[in-house]
């Protein structure tokens, strides 16, 4: 497993531990404080005892690095909140952090299975289970069907774009209402109900 | 709009998340009741393809792109209450897989993207689906695309409530900002709702839920999803929003129990706006809601009068063939 | 003996109104290999989707199809379904769960098997459909052939009487398709297996079956039919180039 010892940590504990790491540190005060210094300290040793790769780790944060600075950037125009910017952005940072150390540690299915025990209603683990399942295969048909209309396209500019991409998207919602259709007959020919 | 961790603060995201839970609930027990078992693995693979959907970037203006929410475009393909559904688990997949949004924002997230978003855009859908002055074929399209930028506009603006509330940046400044971008990127997904439904309904109309004005939704459900995205508004936006709380007061005086309110529940952080730069930009914002709600009436207005002429001929078309 | 499979008399027609199948009758036998033949669009998936009880899609008052002896009708609907083993022709479909070992799982838990015993025979499964030891893979990261087997896996964990296969061979490269040749050639009971694939018909069937237009024009010993030129032209067919010449791969 790549993350070493700690994969075999239950999903529950590690789903468990994720959630305390974030509200503890929503619930941190709001301006920079040494107490920072806490939930930064177990997270980075987290992060090298699970063998978290770098890239990983930086895509990740840069990923979310937008989003953030671009709200907390709202929080420099008034004085009242001035002081708030910086506490926002290292707490925000670390729960993001906290949330990819779990990401990395816990595939899905394993997330979906401590859901199912906290008794998510049905409807909700089906959806999410074979959202989880199929969330590939309908990359790789947009992809296939992207590589398809490009290779008739000549140029046209923007409004070619916008159409081609909403030729797409409605002909992958079509193929996933089929494809759901055949997956309804495939489940109940094996006695689902 | 997926809100991080961090930016709420307990009791703002306390507040979201009852909303959520509540909004989940009543789309649950919605689901059970219409929903048949051959239309359940739908939803998952619905839910993938919103997200898939919600990869896509459109350019909005000079460097800055938006994405689809697509919780309008899912209202109308699969029914609101089931479009609630899809994109909380979209929404719980980006969270819990991607990282994209917080956990204890995830409630925020939902009431926004998958309540304020599906039903304060249905709601708009509905209303206009049934303008007499159109026919209905292009009275639905133009209505779904209006509504997606409706939609978003309006998710936003609870966002920015959201964000104003917990203390973490003023109204004065989230307001002008969250909504003008999302004027902007809401023509976008208004362009591209349009554009995917006319492309569905060539192809397969009686994939659209939405379409020719099927009662999926019965009065009560309207009424209790109304409840909910109007208390949402009303807690997270109307305070915030100076002009409004202004005529609260001004209404309390008139009927005399002014002495009887309560200080406010969420005080502005801006005090009493005493900064006119701020106030002019709420002013500049909410002109440019006003050239927003034009363009996208207008734009949606072309755009099914454009598409629709097609829709018809192709029926014809195949018609006749047939 | 009972027969496996006995059809009497099915029609269906599509919603639209277009006639699927008209007037279908044959049986098979306990132990029979029959092949499916016919031209794309004679009916072969809507028929096969009938022995499973997946169509109509209101299940029948009268009877048209009798599995081991026991009449296809609503009642008997869950008891058919496990005892008619379908093999759907695209494998992404039926492997819907995250884990190989869920999914083939997923057939003996709805009929209530759970804990070691599931385990085991999640692991035997596996091993008859030549995939052991692929419990925790994602289905997503198999290859075409892995899947299939996967989905065959999934199919004989219900243990079926009757293997209903659609196009098992359609995408598989030449060497998948002699290994799953061999596989279905070890697994007893009766199989029923529409194609394209001629070659597998005079490899794997002693019956064929042609099926044109919703109608069944052929049904008889394998080699007569499939060398019969002229009969196999005029349904959209060919005679399989192994009769031509003698076939090495036998």
């Amino acid at each position: 497993m790549r993350c070493g010892r700690v994969g075999r940590v239950p999903p529950a504990a590690k789903l468990a531990l994720a959630f305390a790491a974030v509200l503890l540190t929503v619930l941190l005060p709001r301006k920079p404080d040494p107490l920072y210094a806490v939930p930064a300290a177990i997270l980075l040793g987290a992060v090298v005892a699970c063998r978290v790769s770098p890239i990983y780790l930086l895509r990740r944060l840069l990923w979310a690095e937008f989003f953030i600075l671009g709200i907390a950037i709202l929080s420099l125009f008034s004085p009242e909140t001035r002081p708030v910017c910086l506490a926002v952005l290292l707490k925000s940072n670390l729960c993001v952090t906290a949330m990819l150390l779990l990401t990395w540690t816990t595939p899905f299915h394993e997330i979906l299975r401590v859901l199912r025990r906290l008794r998510l209603p049905a409807v909700m683990l089906a959806t999410l289970a074979l959202m989880s399942r199929y969330l590939p295969v309908l990359g790789e048909e947009a992809r296939r069907m992207e590589r398809a209309r490009a290779s008739r396209t000549y140029g046209g500019g923007r409004r070619v774009i916008w159409r081609s991409l909403a030729t797409v998207l409605g002909q992958l919602f079509i193929r996933s209402a089929d494809r759901a259709e055949r997956i309804y007959l495939a489940m109940t020919a094996r006695g689902w109900k | 709009m997926h809100l991080p961790d961090g930016f709420l603060d307990g009791k703002t995201a306390l507040l979201t998340a009852g909303a959520a839970g509540t909004g989940i609930a009543l789309a649950l027990r919605q689901v059970k009741q219409t929903l048949a078992p051959r239309q359940t693995p739908m939803l998952g693979l619905a839910a993938a393809f919103i997200f898939a959907a919600q990869m896509i970037n459109f350019p909005v203006l000079a460097g800055t792109s938006g994405h689809l929410v697509g919780g309008v475009l899912a209202g109308v393909l699969l029914g609101p209450a089931a479009a609630v559904i899809v994109m909380t688990c979209v929404l719980m997949v980006q969270c819990l897989m991607f990282n994209d949004g917080g956990l204890l924002a995830l409630g925020a997230n939902v009431f926004n993207m998958g309540i304020v978003n599906v039903w304060g855009g249905y709601f708009v859908f509905r209303l206009f689906q049934r303008m007499p002055w159109m026919e209905p074929n292009r009275a639905t399209l133009f209505a779904a695309s209006f509504a997606a930028w409706f939609g978003t506009v309006l998710a936003s603006l609870t966002c920015a409530g959201e964000i104003a509330c917990s203390g973490t940046a003023p109204w004065g400044v989230t307001f002008p900002a969250m909504a003008s971008i999302h004027i902007l990127i809401g023509l976008g997904e208004g362009l591209l709702t349009g554009l995917v439904l006319t492309a569905v309904l060539r192809a397969r109309p009686e994939l659209v839920a939405g379409w020719g004005g099927q009662q999926r939704v019965g009065g009560s459900g309207f009424l209790s999803y109304g409840l909910l995205v109007s208390l949402g508004l009303a807690v997270f936006v109307a305070p915030l929003a100076c002009p409004w709380s202004d005529g609260l007061e001004a209404v309390a005086k008139t009927l005399g129990f002014e002495h009887r309110a309560a200080g406010p529940l969420f005080p502005s952080p801006l005090g009493n706006y005493h900064l006119p730069f701020i106030r002019s930009a709420a002013t500049a914002t909410a002109l440019a809601g006003v050239a927003g709600i034009l363009v996208a009436f207008i734009g949606a207005w072309l755009l099914a009068s454009r598409l629709v002429p097609k829709l018809a001929a192709r029926k014809d078309h195949a018609n006749s063939q047939g | 003996m009972k027969p496996a499979v006995e059809i009497r008399g099915l029609s269906y027609r599509y919603p639209r109104g277009m006639v699927a199948l008209d007037g279908i009758a044959f049986t098979v036998a306990a132990e029979e290999c029959v092949a499916l033949l016919g031209p794309n669009g004679a009916g072969k998936s809507t028929l096969l989707l009938h022995l499973n009880g997946l169509l109509p899609e209101r299940p029948p008052k009268e009877p048209s199809i009798w599995i081991d002896g026991q009449p296809l009708v609503a009642e008997a609907l869950g008891h058919i379904r496990q005892r008619v083993g379908l093999l759907f022709q695209d494998p992404e479909d039926q492997l819907i769960s995250a884990t190989v070992f869920e999914d083939v799982a997923f057939g003996p838990s709805q009929l209530g098997m759970e804990g070691s015993e599931l385990a085991a025979l999640v692991g035997r499964c596996l091993e008859s459909a030549g995939v052991a030891g692929f419990e925790n893979r994602e289905p997503h990261r198999l290859s075409q052939g892995e899947k299939r087997r996967v989905c065959l896996a999934g199919v004989l964990a219900c243990q079926p009487s009757v293997l209903v296969l659609d196009e098992p061979t359609s995408d598989l490269d030449p060497r998948g398709r002699r290994q799953f040749k061999a596989l279905l050639r070890g697994l007893p009971g009766a199989k029923i297996i529409a194609t394209h694939d001629l070659e597998l018909a005079v490899d794997l069937c002693s019956r064929v079956l042609i099926l044109d237009e919703g109608r069944l024009v052929a049904d008889g010993p394998a080699l007569p039919i499939l060398s019969d030129e002229k009969l196999m032209l005029a349904h959209g067919l060919e005679k399989p180039h192994s009769l031509f010449h003698h076939h090495p791969h036998r």
